[in-house]
């Protein structure tokens, strides 16, 4: 622990208490060398207490009068002289005290103090978030509903502040510091078992970066989440072994070319999103037409890659050369100009275009370019990037047919990376699939549960099976199958599918329903309630496992055939 | 050469000093003690305790809680004085009390200074 700059502020009581001391000790001593002279007018010493009393009275400026009994002139003479001495050093030394209670510095040790305590008591598995901005300020209030526990360091005072107002369902720590120093993360708990991960999504790069290596460096087994939106950012990450680094825009190219060619995926994806699983048609794109994209930025250059790779036809309008030179490289399907201009538009064909995109960074030239090419053709197809999470309202009523919010995308994959590992693996892998695959998936998943599957995900370990962890042990291996029967007559199934199943680095997608379950499985379920009711039963108690595995109930004790009949 | 050192260095030293020349005598006889002597051993180890607020080190705690405990045995016996002075009336127990607190602060005291100069004599300069 490094409190330097608290013994360097005791230091500094010093000089104030010595001159009490010694203001103290000269009156006093005075007191009692001076003679004084009793009622009956002999001779007398005060003596130490006497001058001790009375030098603590007048010191203080409460004044009781003179003891014990009235002054002698010389007295007097002495006691005006140290009434001056003793009050200043007096009101000097207790000015001090309370100054260096105010100081920053002290302060700033003590919150620091408090939030070690803090972190030390956590006993449950916390995530780091570095910088506490509307991206993370949602994460956290998602992860708290979840009981996640999560901790903030914050380089701006006033947005801890903030955060102490938004009221979270769990207490959030929050620090102030600079992850410059990697002290900082030392103190937030990094190398702490229960420290799981590490979330930076801050719309620096480079400061994503830096907070992404320093992690990685202090505990190589935290999870280290972090955005990149540029890709020599990301590269670097990767090659220091980050494992999810996140590209909101890598995000929306990945998004269009599903909405166009392959829309059961997204409709899984936005399934595992906790969003409802069918697809609106404002979701799907025109799959036919001409596409219009204006800004070839970040943002540009992934939806081009989805376009190109969806064999759209598309025409792009940017307004900066540079960029327009970078894309006529390789792809002359660009033309220079303002988006919202009505004659760049018509020259751009919107009249016969099915989409316009209005992918700038400025939220209003975005909701002009919309105005701007409706008005041309009113049955074009409308998409807008939104920036900034609070013009929602002008958006809603703009009645944009597809909203894309960078940061709420950003928002929902965190989430299920930190809560749902499964989940987020299992996302990974359904994208590299066809769409055949995912028009199967969804079919089958309609089919199997209904209109409305839900997801678990469950771990075959002792917290979460014991009864299945205690047969596998002692008397063999069971099979996934068992764990799709039903509690109530173990011929039926319930309504529910094994999506993936991870055992240590092998992992499976759609695993087959003969698989032998082994110890630390993590298997993600999709089904109903009373599946995952009965999938718990089956995996935690005994008696319903051996009806399930046996078919009949066991005969062990009346116990069982009670709990069995009701 | 620190300046805060011969500063530090001169009030422990005073503290055990001015101690000393309290305690040295009858301890039964409280006219061979005198009253001023007791008040400047208070004063001093103030002072000495003072000086040895906020440091760091491990031989900085341990100074400091020894100077603590002089405080404690000084005050005590200049309290003690005055419960017989004003209270109970001066008798052989009471003045042995003073005598004999102020030793133990002595005690205190003389650990103080072996450590600082054990202390100084171990720094290679």
């Amino acid at each position: 622990m490094d409190n330097t700059a608290l013994f360097l502020i005791i230091r500094r009581l010093r000089l104030p208490m010595f001159v009490l001391i010694v203001t103290f000790a000269i009156s006093i001593l005075g007191l009692t060398l001076i003679p004084g002279q009793d009622d009956q007018g002999n001779v007398y010493h005060m003596t130490f207490f006497d001058a001790f009393f009375f030098v603590s009275y007048m010191a203080s400026t409460i004044g009781f009068g003179e003891a014990p009994y009235t002054f002698t002139y010389p007295q007097r003479l002495w006691v005006s002289f140290s009434i001056y001495m003793t009050v200043i050093g007096w009101f000097y030394a207790i000015g001090s005290i309370i100054a260096l209670m105010q100081d920053k510095i002290l302060s700033s040790q003590l919150a620091i103090l408090q939030f070690q305590k803090k972190i030390k008591s956590l006993k449950s598995p916390f995530i780091i978030f570095v910088g506490y901005n509307l991206l993370t300020k949602n994460i956290i209030h998602k992860l708290s509903e979840e009981g996640i526990q999560s901790v903030v360091i914050e380089k701006d005072e006033s947005k801890i502040d903030e955060m102490v107002l938004a009221s979270y369902m769990l207490e959030i720590p929050a620090m102030h510091g600079d992850i410059n120093d990697p002290e900082v993360f030392q103190i937030a708990g990094i190398s702490k078992p229960e420290c799981k991960a590490i979330v930076s999504l801050s719309s620096n790069d480079n400061l994503n970066l830096h907070a992404a290596m320093s992690a990685k460096l202090l505990n190589s087994k935290v999870k280290v989440i972090v955005e990149a939106t540029h890709d020599e950012y990301a590269d670097n990450l990767n090659t220091i072994g980050i494992e999810i680094v996140e590209n909101p825009f890598k995000f929306i190219a990945k998004r269009f070319y599903m909405a166009l060619r392959a829309p059961s995926l997204l409709m899984l994806e936005r399934w595992i999103y906790d969003e409802p699983f069918k697809l609106d048609p404002r979701d799907l794109l025109p799959t036919q037409g001409k596409y219009i994209v204006c800004g070839y930025g970040r943002m540009g250059k992934a939806i081009r890659i989805a376009l190109k790779r969806a064999g759209m036809e598309y025409l792009f309008i940017e307004t900066n050369p540079k960029k327009v030179r970078q894309m006529r490289e390789g792809d002359r399907q660009i033309v220079m100009g303002e988006g919202q201009d009505r004659k760049i538009l018509l020259d751009a064909g919107v009249k016969d275009a099915s989409c316009i995109i209005a992918g700038m960074n400025d939220d209003f030239i975005n909701l002009s370019i919309i105005m701007a090419a409706r008005k041309i053709n009113p049955s074009i197809f409308t998409v807008a990037r939104q920036n900034n999470i609070h013009d929602q309202s002008v958006f809603n009523a703009a009645k944009i047919d597809r909203v894309i919010v960078v940061q709420n995308l950003l928002i929902n994959q965190t989430f299920i990376a930190i809560a749902r590992p499964l989940s987020e693996r299992f996302l990974q892998m359904i994208k590299n699939m066809g769409a055949e695959w995912g028009d199967g998936l969804a079919m089958a998943l309609k089919e199997v549960i209904g209109e409305n599957p839900l997801k678990k995900e469950t771990e075959i370990i002792d917290k979460h099976a014991h009864a299945l962890c205690r047969h596998i042990k002692e008397v063999g291996p069971v099979p996934l199958y068992v764990l799709y029967r039903n509690r109530g007559d173990y011929n039926l199934n319930n309504k529910i599918v094994a999506l993936y199943l991870k055992r240590g680095e092998e992992e499976f997608l759609m695993p087959d329903s003969s698989m032998e379950l082994q110890l630390g499985d993590k298997i993600l379920f999709a089904g109903d309630d009373e599946a995952f009711d009965d999938l718990e039963y089956i995996m935690q108690n005994i008696y319903e496992l051996h009806y399930v595995l046996q078919g009949e109930s066991c005969e062990v004790s009346l116990s069982c055939k009670l709990h069995l009949e009701a | 050469m620190n300046l805060s050192n011969v500063i530090s260095g001169f009030f422990i030293i005073l503290a055990l000093t001015t101690n000393f020349g309290f305690f040295y005598g009858d301890p039964t006889i409280l006219e061979e003690h005198s009253k001023y002597e007791l008040f400047a051993a208070i004063i001093f180890n103030l002072i000495a305790t003072i000086y040895k607020l906020g440091d760091k080190t491990q031989i900085g705690a341990v100074l400091l809680a020894t100077s603590l405990v002089a405080d404690i045995q000084l005050v005590a016996s200049a309290s003690v004085w005055a419960l017989g002075a004003y209270v109970v009336g001066m008798n052989p127990e009471i003045v042995t009390a003073i005598i004999s607190l102020s030793g133990g602060a002595l005690a205190a005291n003389i650990v103080s200074v072996v450590l600082f100069v054990g202390e100084t004599i171990k720094s290679k300069r």
